[in-house]
C-alpha cells in the first residue's frame, strides 16, 4: 500500500496568511478576532468575528477587489470567483511553491484536486436580487459558477489545469476533512500520485451571520472571549473564512521529487450519527466510531496519539459531545493525549475547518510543537479526565489526530504521524 | 468615431433631434453602470438616452468593450478599424461578449436576444448590430474572413496577378491585406535597383477587393449571382498617391460600395501602411453582370446552409479558422 506525505502548505486564514505568520500565532496563542465591523448595528446581537486580514473583498463587484501585491489575478479569472475563490486561490500559489511544483508536476492526469466550500451566500443573494430586480437576463453571466457550493474546485481546477479526480465535498463542517480523507484514499488505491486538498469559506456577513438563527453563534462583545472551546462560560462558535491549501503525494513521488515533507497521512475515518440535523449525538457517538476506524485504519492504539486537533467549536453541546467521544477511547493512564481546540484563535471555519486545521497538525509535527487551547478561564468540569493543554507545549508530537463533524451528524477523525 | 456611423446602414436617413430629459437617478445608474469605462462613454450614453441619435452609439459600444478588454489590448482599440475582431484580436471570450452585451442592455434599454450575437465577430459587427437595432433596421450579414486559399477560389484574377492576402467582406464593404514581398515579377524593373510597388498595381489591388465585394459581399439583386467572368473596370477618378510602398509594407486596403445598378458599381477605396496614407480613389466603377441561371443559395453563400441539418461541412466555421490562422 503507497504511504502517503503532505509536502506543501498554503493558508490564508485569520490568524496569518503564510505558513510562518500561523505557525508564530498557533505557538504564541494569538487570536484572529475582532470586533467586526459589519456587526456593528443594534439589530445585530452578534458582534465579534475572525476575519481574514489584508483583503479587501467584501463588495458584490470583483473588480472593487483588492488583495496583497504578491498575487495577481486576472479580471477575467476573478469574475467567476467568490471571495473565498481568491483565498483559495492564493493558499494554491503558496501551496506549489511551499511544495516546489511545477506546472507540469500538477497539470497532468495523475494529479487532482478535492475541495470544500459552502459557496458564496452573499454573491448568490446578490445574484438572485438582481435577477429579481433587473430581469432574468442580466444574471452576471458566470455568477453561478462564483456563488454555489463547487465554485472553489471550478476555478481551481480551470485556472491551474488540474487534468486528474476532481470534485467537491458537501458535510458542513466536516467537508474538508472528507476532502482530505477521499484523497488519501485515492493516492493509496493507486487512482492518482498527487491531490491537492482545499478549504475555504468567505466568513462575511452573509456567511456567518444565518447561524444566528440556531444560535450557534457567541454574543461576546470582547475578541479574546468569544471563541473559548472547553471553558464552562462558552456560549457559541465565532465565524471566520479564508482559505488552506495542503499537497498530498505518493512516497514514489516524494522520492522521485526529491522534496523534504511535513508529516505522513496514515488513515482516516468516518461515521454518523443518525441522530440530529442539526445538534451532534449527546454521547459523541458517531466522532467516536470514526476515532475508531480512523485509529485501526492507520493501525494506531490510542496510546500512541499524542496530541489531538478536537473539532470543538465553542458550542455548548458540541464540545460536550466531543469530550464524552474521547473519554471513551482515551481511557487507561497511558492514553492522555495533550487535546486542544485551535477554533479558540481562529474561529469556526465552517467546511474550511477540517483542512486548515490538518495543516496547523502537520505544522505542529514538523516544527515541533502542540498549539495550546487559549481562552480559558474555568475549564468545563466535564473535561475532567482529559489532558486539554492550557498553553502550547514545546515538544513535537510523533502522532496526531483532527477531529471534524458536520451537520446531520457526520464525523471524520484523520491520523498523521511524524514522517520517519 | 461619428465618421464610423456614417458608413453603416442606413445612416443616410437623417436623424430626428428630438431630446427628452433623463431624470436624476436614470443619471445616476447610468453612471454606476459605467464607472470603469472612460468618461466620454457616460456622456454619450447620456446623449443617446437624451436624443435617442444613433451617432452616439458607437462612442458608447467601443467603451465599454474597452473596459471589458485587458489593459495591454486596450491599445488596439484606439485606433480600431472596423475589422478589428473580438476573439482573435481583442481576447474576448463568449462570456465576455455576454458581459458586454448585459452592460449595453442596462446603459442603452435594449434587448438583445442569443441568436443575434453569433454573427458579431468584429468592432465594425457590434457597431453596425446596435445601430440597426436603434433604428429598427433589419440586421446585416455578418462578416465574412477569406483566406487566401478561398479568395483564389473565388476570384477570375489568379496568382502572380492577384493582390489581396487575406480579406474580410461584410454588408457595408471590404478590407484586405496584401504583403508587398519583394517577388512580384514586375518589381525588378520597377524601378532599377529600387523596387517600387506601382501606383496602378494599387490601384488594380483596390479593384481587385471590389471585385471580391461583388462575389462575396451583398448582392445587388436578391436571387441574383455576379458571374465572375462579366467584372471588368470601366473608370476611376479622383486618384491620389501619397507614399512610396516597398517590398515589407503592409498594404490595407479597403472599399465602400457608394452606388450599384446593373451593370454599374462604384466604390470609394484607399490603402493605408500602418496609419500612413497610401493611396486614395475617390471613385473604382466595374461593370458586371448575373449568372444565367439561378443562384444556388448554398453555393452563392456557402454559410447560409452551415449547421443545418444534412448541410455536410459548416462552411463558414471552417473559413474562420483558416483566416485565424493565416
Amino acid at each position: 500500500m503507497p504511504r502517503v506525505f503532505i509536502t506543501g502548505l498554503g493558508f490564508i486564514t485569520s490568524i496569518g496568511n503564510d505558513a510562518a505568520a500561523v505557525s508564530t500565532s498557533l505557538r504564541e496563542l494569538r487570536h484572529g478576532m475582532e470586533v467586526y465591523p459589519p456587526f456593528q448595528k443594534p439589530e445585530i446581537p452578534v458582534k465579534v468575528a475572525a476575519p481574514v486580514k489584508d483583503f479587501q473583498i467584501d463588495s458584490n463587484d470583483p473588480e472593487d477587489w483588492t488583495f496583497p501585491a504578491r498575487y495577481s489575478i486576472k479580471r477575467e479569472i476573478l469574475r467567476g470567483m467568490a471571495p473565498h475563490g481568491v483565498f483559495a486561490w492564493c493558499a494554491m500559489q503558496q501551496a506549489v511553491e511551499d511544495a516546489r511544483l511545477t506546472q507540469a508536476d500538477w497539470s497532468n492526469p495523475h494529479t487532482g484536486l478535492y475541495a470544500a466550500s459552502g459557496g458564496s451566500p452573499q454573491l448568490m443573494g446578490y445574484m438572485l436580487q438582481r435577477m429579481h430586480t433587473q430581469g432574468v437576463m442580466r444574471c452576471s453571466p458566470l455568477g453561478i459558477v462564483a456563488s454555489i457550493a463547487g465554485t472553489v474546485n471550478f476555478n481551481l481546477v480551470a485556472h491551474f489545469h488540474i487534468k486528474g479526480a476532481s470534485c467537491g465535498f458537501s458535510s458542513a463542517c466536516a467537508s474538508s476533512s472528507h476532502a482530505l480523507g477521499y484523497a488519501f484514499d485515492d493516492l493509496v488505491l493507486g487512482r492518482q500520485k498527487r491531490m491537492f486538498v482545499v478549504g475555504a469559506e468567505d466568513g462575511n456577513m452573509d456567511s456567518i451571520l444565518p447561524f444566528a438563527g440556531m444560535r450557534a453563534l457567541s454574543l461576546q462583545r470582547d475578541p479574546g472571549l468569544a471563541s473559548r472551546p472547553f471553558d464552562a462560560a462558552r456560549d457559541g462558535f465565532v465565524g471566520t473564512g479564508g482559505g488552506v491549501v495542503l499537497v498530498l503525494e505518493t512516497e514514489d513521488e516524494v522520492t522521485r521529487r526529491g522534496v523534504p515533507v511535513y508529516c505522513e497521512v496514515t488513515g482516516w475515518g468516518q461515521a454518523s450519527d443518525g441522530h440530529n440535523v442539526a445538534i451532534s449525538h449527546p454521547e459523541g457517538c458517531g466522532l467516536q466510531t470514526a476515532i475508531e476506524l480512523a485509529l485501526r485504519s492507520s493501525g494506531t492504539a490510542p496510546e500512541a496519539i499524542d496530541y489531538i486537533n478536537a473539532h470543538a467549536t465553542s458550542t455548548p453541546i458540541g464540545d460536550i459531545s466531543e469530550v464524552r467521544a474521547l473519554k471513551k477511547i482515551f481511557r487507561t493512564p497511558a492514553a492522555r493525549p495533550a487535546i486542544s481546540s485551535t477554533k479558540a484563535l481562529t474561529g469556526h471555519g465552517l467546511s474550511l475547518a477540517g483542512a486548515m486545521e490538518s495543516a496547523f497538525c502537520a505544522l505542529a509535527i514538523k516544527e515541533g510543537f502542540m498549539p495550546g487551547s487559549a481562552h480559558i478561564t474555568r475549564l468545563d468540569p466535564e473535561c475532567e479526565g482529559l489532558n486539554i493543554l492550557r498553553a502550547t507545549l514545546p515538544v513535537q508530537p510523533q502522532v496526531v489526530l483532527n477531529n471534524s463533524s458536520g451537520f446531520g451528524g457526520a464525523n471524520v477523525a484523520l491520523v498523521f504521524r511524524r514522517a520517519s | 468615431m461619428s465618421e464610423v456611423v456614417h458608413s453603416s446602414q442606413g445612416s443616410n436617413r437623417p436623424f430626428p433631434i428630438t431630446t427628452k430629459p433623463v431624470a436624476p437617478e436614470d443619471e445616476a445608474a447610468v453612471r454606476e453602470s459605467l464607472k470603469r469605462c472612460s468618461p466620454s462613454t457616460f456622456e454619450s450614453a447620456i446623449q443617446f438616452r437624451k436624443t435617442g441619435n444613433p451617432e452616439h452609439l458607437p462612442a458608447v459600444v467601443i467603451g465599454v468593450i474597452e473596459r471589458f478588454v485587458e489593459p495591454d489590448l486596450r491599445t488596439k482599440l484606439k485606433d480600431a478599424d472596423d475589422d478589428l475582431r473580438l476573439i482573435e484580436d481583442l481576447g474576448i471570450d463568449s462570456l465576455t461578449m455576454m458581459e458586454i452585451v448585459i452592460l449595453v442592455e442596462d446603459v442603452l434599454q435594449m434587448s438583445i436576444n442569443n441568436d443575434e450575437l453569433r454573427n458579431l465577430r468584429t468592432v465594425g459587427d457590434v457597431k453596425t448590430f446596435i445601430d440597426c437595432k436603434v433604428r429598427g433596421l433589419p440586421l446585416p450579414k455578418p462578416t465574412k474572413f477569406l483566406p487566401i486559399e478561398q479568395i483564389a477560389a473565388t476570384m477570375p484574377v489568379q496568382p502572380p496577378f492577384l493582390f489581396l492576402n487575406e480579406a474580410s467582406v461584410s454588408s457595408s464593404g471590404a478590407n484586405a491585406k496584401y504583403k508587398i514581398s519583394g517577388q512580384e515579377f514586375f518589381l525588378q524593373g520597377h524601378f532599377k535597383d529600387n523596387p517600387v510597388m506601382p501606383a496602378s498595381i494599387m490601384l488594380e489591388a483596390l479593384g481587385q477587393l471590389a471585385v471580391l465585394f461583388l462575389l462575396e459581399g451583398l448582392l445587388p439583386e436578391p436571387g441574383k449571382a455576379v458571374n465572375p467572368q462579366m467584372i471588368f473596370f470601366t473608370g476611376c477618378e479622383g486618384v491620389r498617391a501619397h507614399r512610396v510602398c516597398k517590398p515589407g509594407d503592409i498594404l490595407t486596403l479597403s472599399i465602400k460600395p457608394k452606388r450599384m445598378k446593373i451593370p454599374l458599381a462604384t466604390f470609394e477605396g484607399s490603402i493605408r501602411v500602418g496609419q500612413e496614407k497610401a493611396v486614395i480613389a475617390e471613385e473604382i466603377t466595374l461593370t458586371f453582370g448575373f449568372m444565367e441561371v439561378p443562384a444556388q443559395p448554398a453555393v452563392a453563400n456557402g454559410a447560409v446552409n452551415a449547421g443545418e441539418p444534412g448541410s455536410g461541412e459548416p462552411v463558414q466555421p471552417e473559413a474562420v479558422r483558416a483566416a485565424t490562422s493565416a
